[in-house]
């Protein structure tokens, strides 16, 4: 993974952006801060607000208040040519069922900027769709018309490339080409804005990540950074021993890094990093305690769950900022 | 140029607009056929000889017509009001939004092309019908002299003309439908309702239903139809006015359907 290219200018930022449904808020005053040349993936739960954002970032709705600005301009109602420079896909690709791949990419150039029509065969080649492009999209299975969405989200060379969960539907293979496909992009000084819940390919292809939860912004930094502040282990023993295992771990780690989880009796929560996790282990059975079981949580899933799960009570104090930002 | 073009070539690979020109082409044959193949029992009975005028040019020109766009009317209604509110339904609308593409000028070139493609429609549907009614007369036995009527070939252009600002008009309701329900069923649910529910109350409130659109679409062809034979209410708008009234009508049901668009939160 590169580092952040920072070269000061933002593809992407909004703020206090708010966005109601009614009686619903489902943004509620996001901040957001993507720099030029970096893959960020966009965390969050269900119903968090990464869809809304989505459509707010590509004018599909207009915010009830905040700003956003995109590649570096404010982006308002009458912007809508900025999205000349952006690529989209926005909640599942959508596609003329009845027309085959290469003819929907080329109703989808119809549109929006003037595309070159060998651009469409590059693309198509780039996506691996070159054999079947010809087929009726009616005809394509979920990870041929997901990659059929990138290649259309990529027509107009984009400088800032919109994901909503991109890797939905794509095979292990797909996955990783996706991936290399796209940091190659941010090698290019392309900005790649991915919203996703798939954790563990985020932490394989972001620098930056922000975690969502109930529309607003819980967390943002490097994924670096996230890591190494974030780590969790789980230490389960026996119901009788945890006072005592409680005691053995804070000496270790201190107090305040260790907590019992009282929704299941007889374990322990300990926030230091993984790469600690045998330490844990040979400080409990020094102490003669023999653990059940020790889970390494130093993965985005522990840190996204502990963030969403408690997301709420965390972003009252506004965001946390892990620095190395790029 | 760019969107119209895109528009059109997407619906000449759409199968609805074949099948829809089949059903209509296929419907007229068929009337022409069915109207000769008992032409000799008809003409026996009372009334019976006006049915063979049907058959006989130059009159039958304007039968075609005016069959073709009543029934070419509820057609666009359904056509139109699918082609728009697919562009909800299949999430191509937001993909074009997402793409920096103006809302109102694609909600617009997709009703010109699809305008377009109904007035090539109108045409070979009037050109099967045309031949349809020229076989029939063989088979009845009637003469096709009259084909070749200057008088009568003189006011095609202009009947043609009439009958496909009638289909556009009653396209442009089933597109408005459409995209104000943004989506394709109930767009041409509501289109047949006001079809079917203007043709019911024609004949409880003939001076009220004659200012609606498919009604005044009627007029505006009776107005080139010099056989006489147009449907429609029982007072219909004089011609002139029934052309102004269907402009207004498509023009108000495009600025509804633009101005919607362009307001429009996309959710879907």
């Amino acid at each position: 993974m590169t580092a952040p290219s920072g070269s000061g200018e933002l593809a992407l930022a909004t703020r206090g952006l708010v966005k109601r449904y009614g009686s619903r808020t489902a943004l509620d005053g996001l901040d957001l801060t993507v720099p030029t040349g970096v893959v960020y993936g966009f965390l969050g739960p269900n119903g968090a607000g990464k869809t809304t954002t989505m459509r707010l970032l590509t004018g599909l709705l207009r915010p009830d208040a905040g700003t956003v600005e995109v590649l570096g301009r404010p982006f308002g109602r009458s912007d809508r040519k900025r999205l000349f420079e952006v690529g989209a896909i926005i909640e599942s690709p959508s596609f003329y069922p009845y027309l085959s791949g290469r003819e929907n990419l080329r109703a989808l150039a119809g549109s929006g900027a003037p595309v070159p029509r060998r651009r469409i065969e590059e693309l198509l080649e780039l996506v691996g769709l070159r054999d079947r492009a010809g087929d009726k999209v009616s005809r394509y299975s979920l990870g041929m018309k997901q990659r059929l969405g990138i290649a259309g989200a990529m027509l107009n060379d984009p400088r800032l490339l919109l994901l909503d969960e991109p890797g939905n539907g794509l095979d292990p293979a797909g996955i990783a080409a996706l991936r290399d496909t796209l940091r190659s992009l941010a090698g290019q000084g392309k900005t790649v804005f991915v919203s996703s819940h798939l954790l563990s390919e985020v932490q394989q292809l972001a620098d930056l990540a922000g975690i969502i939860a109930k529309g607003r912004l819980v967390r943002e930094g490097s994924i670096a950074s996230l890591l190494a502040t974030g780590g969790l282990v789980r230490v389960r023993v026996g119901a009788v021993e945890v006072p005592r295992a409680t005691e053995v771990l804070a000496a270790l780690v201190g107090a305040s890094a260790v907590r019992v989880r009282e929704a299941d009796a007889g374990t322990l929560e300990v926030a230091i990093d993984a790469g600690r996790s045998a330490e844990v282990n040979r400080a409990l059975a020094e102490a003669g305690i023999f653990a059940a079981a020790i889970e390494a949580g130093s993965d985005l899933e522990s840190i996204f769950l502990e963030l969403t799960d408690h997301g709420a009570g965390s972003s009252e104090n506004g965001v946390r900022s892990l620095g190395g930002a790029g | 140029m760019r969107l119209i073009a895109s528009h059109l070539s997407r619906l000449v690979r759409r199968p609805a607009s074949w099948i829809t020109l089949g059903m209509l082409a296929a419907m007229i044959a068929l009337v022409f056929i069915a109207l000769a193949a008992t032409a000799e029992q008809t003409a026996s009975q009372p009334g019976g000889e006006a049915i063979l005028q049907l058959l006989t040019f130059p009159m039958a020109y304007a039968f075609v017509l005016t069959f073709a766009i009543q029934i070419g009317s509820l057609f666009a209604v359904i056509y139109f009001a699918a082609v728009a509110g697919s562009e909800w339904n299949w999430g191509t609308f937001k993909n074009a939004v997402a793409r920096g593409e103006s809302r109102g000028r694609y909600v617009l070139s997709a009703y010109v092309a699809l305008g377009l493609l109904a007035g090539v429609g109108l045409l070979i549907v009037f050109l099967i019908g045309v031949g349809a009614a020229a076989v029939g007369a063989g088979i009845a036995g009637v003469g096709t002299d009259g084909l070749g009527d200057p008088d009568a070939l003189l006011g095609l252009p202009n009947q043609l003309w009439r009958a496909w600002l009638a289909l556009a008009e009653a396209g442009a309701i089933g597109f408005a439908f459409a995209t104000l329900a943004r989506s394709s069923l109930a767009g041409v649910g509501a289109g047949i309702a006001l079809y079917f529910i203007e043709e019911f109350a024609g004949l409880l409130l003939p001076d009220v239903v004659r200012w609606l659109p498919f009604q005044a679409a009627s007029a505006v062809i009776a107005g080139a139809d010099t056989s006489g034979i147009s449907g429609g209410a029982g007072n219909p708008l004089e011609p002139g006015i029934a052309l102004v009234i269907v402009l207004a009508w498509l023009v108000g049901s495009l600025a509804v359907a633009a101005i919607y668009s362009e307001r429009a939160e996309i959710t879907g």
